[in-house]
């Protein structure tokens, strides 16, 4: 017990950058989905190949993998890059945060993408056609209707990502950002108790997902208020 | 005195689904102000035809002018037919997230750029004109059958357009809620809209009909007046149809 609390500010700091880190994913996880679902819907056979290459790709290659490719790749490019300009510089690479997030992003979105689409699929094509009847326009149908049936149709399937998002944040401790799990492999080499340093950082992630797990129901409450009314 | 042109024509109007010929030649003229009935056996493109007047389904060959405008494949002109023509639909359609009075006001700021309390304040006028202002903050599934229909008919008529279209609209009630519902209609029609229904409610064809027109298998057999229509038809597969449905 004396170990955590010696260790208390770390785990804090931690747990404060995979909180930012599950914050900045997400973002960028709902543009992929939302790009990646509009574009495999779309009557563009060369958008749809595209997305198709991406669910391909970031759904077959373990994240962990994904995230040592998008990291080592992006830092050896740009460090080849400086190179051409000034021949001193040894190493260069993007801020191993905005590294993970974008991995991370990069994977979860990919399953995203596939429930985004699943979702607009399941959107009544008659109301499409009523809102399209009273004289909106494509993009009017799309922003005030489209969108916001789809997220509720979407919101079970997305709450297993926001997990799994919230999860894969612990992979980033691999390219040096210091999350908990960077903190706790940090305490071990110092007290040598990984049973309870790692059993903390299990805590942390059961509290954060308990939170993220009971967000969602009240958003589902929202959601579906109007199906609760109907009953 | 040059009479108006028509306020709805089609022309030598033909749809296929791939190789399935679902109107021939349709040529039909509805005057301002004159309500059209439209009957026929399920299949004989009743439906397409009133949804290719709003252009949610679009011809292939023919011309199709409302109020004005000809009907193109192009977006802008769609949506600008479509702001002046209601349409109700056989399953209401309501938005079911939104509730009573939201569903009237979105078309109305959206696409009229009303204020909210404009067009709350139409929405509300709508509602009791058939007499549901009480439902105005429930959901849609909260309504009954009967009810849902009449908000999607206020729905539409807060739009103000020039003609309305209905598709079936009382084929998916209970038995009990068809008459809530055809007396809206009548009252609408007393009013002097512009319509065109699709329906097999006869009684209400009789009473406010203009002209019924008759289909089958994609084409216009005959169209009439309702008490000639009725009485005399001038074609064994009018006289056939109105035999089955008027015999139960």
């Amino acid at each position: 017990m004396q170990e955590i609390i010696n260790w208390s500010d770390e785990f804090l700091a931690g747990a404060m950058v995979i909180i930012q880190l599950f914050f900045v994913s997400l973002l960028m996880v709902i543009v992929w989905g939302l790009l990646g679902a509009t574009a495999k819907l779309s009557n563009s056979r060369i958008a749809r190949g595209i997305a198709n290459g991406f669910t391909v790709l970031c759904r077959g290659i373990p994240e962990f993998l994904l995230l040592l490719i998008v990291y080592f790749g992006s830092a050896v490019t740009l460090t080849n890059i400086a190179r051409s300009w000034d021949p001193e510089i040894r190493f260069m690479d993007i801020p191993p945060f905005w590294a993970g997030a974008f991995a991370i992003s990069l994977v979860i979105g990919a399953y995203a993408t596939e429930t985004f689409r699943g979702a607009f699929l399941g959107i009544d094509k008659g109301l499409v056609e009523a809102a399209k009847a009273l004289g909106l326009t494509r993009f009017q149908v799309f922003w005030r209707l489209r969108l916001p049936m789809m997220w509720r149709l979407a919101l079970p399937g997305f709450g297993n990502h926001l997990l799994s998002l919230l999860k894969d944040t612990a992979l980033v401790s691999v390219i040096g950002v210091q999350g908990i799990l960077f903190t706790a492999q940090q305490a071990t080499t110092v007290n040598h108790k990984p049973f309870t340093m790692y059993l903390t950082v299990a805590f942390i992630f059961l509290a954060l997902s308990t939170v993220i797990v009971v967000t969602m129901k009240c958003i589902e409450k929202y959601a579906y208020r109007h199906l609760e009314a109907a009953r | 005195m040059p009479s108006k042109p028509p306020i709805i024509s089609l022309k030598s109007v033909h749809k296929y689904f791939g190789t399935y010929h679902a109107l021939r030649n349709i040529n039909l003229d509805v005057e301002e102000g004159q309500k059209i009935v439209v009957c026929g056996p399920s299949g004989s493109g009743k439906s397409t035809m009133i949804r290719c007047v709003n252009g949610l389904e679009q011809h292939d060959e023919g011309d199709i002018t409302v109020n004005g405008h000809m009907m193109t494949t192009d977006e802008k002109t769609g949506n600008l037919i479509r702001q002046e023509v209601g349409m109700v639909f056989q399953s209401f359609n309501l938005f079911p997230h939104m509730k009573v009075i939201e569903n009237l006001m979105m078309a109305q700021r959206m696409v009229r750029k009303k204020t909210k309390a404009e067009a709350r304040d139409t929405g509300m006028k709508l509602l009791e004109r058939v007499g549901i202002s009480a439902q105005a903050d429930k959901f849609p599934g909260q309504l009954s059958g009967g009810q849902q229909q009449r908000v999607a008919i206020a729905r539409a008529l807060c739009m103000n357009p020039k003609v309305m279209l209905f598709d079936e609209p009382t084929s998916a009630l209970d038995p009990e809620m068809i008459s809530e519902v055809l007396e809206v209609m009548t009252e609408l029609a007393r009013e002097g809209m512009t319509m065109i229904c699709v329906t097999h409610e006869m009684g209400f064809a009789r009473s406010v009909a203009d002209r019924i027109v008759f289909m089958d298998e994609g084409e216009i057999v005959e169209a009439g007046e309702p008490e000639t229509f009725f009485a005399n038809p001038e074609h064994n597969r009018t006289r056939k149809f109105l035999d089955q449905i008027i015999s139960h």
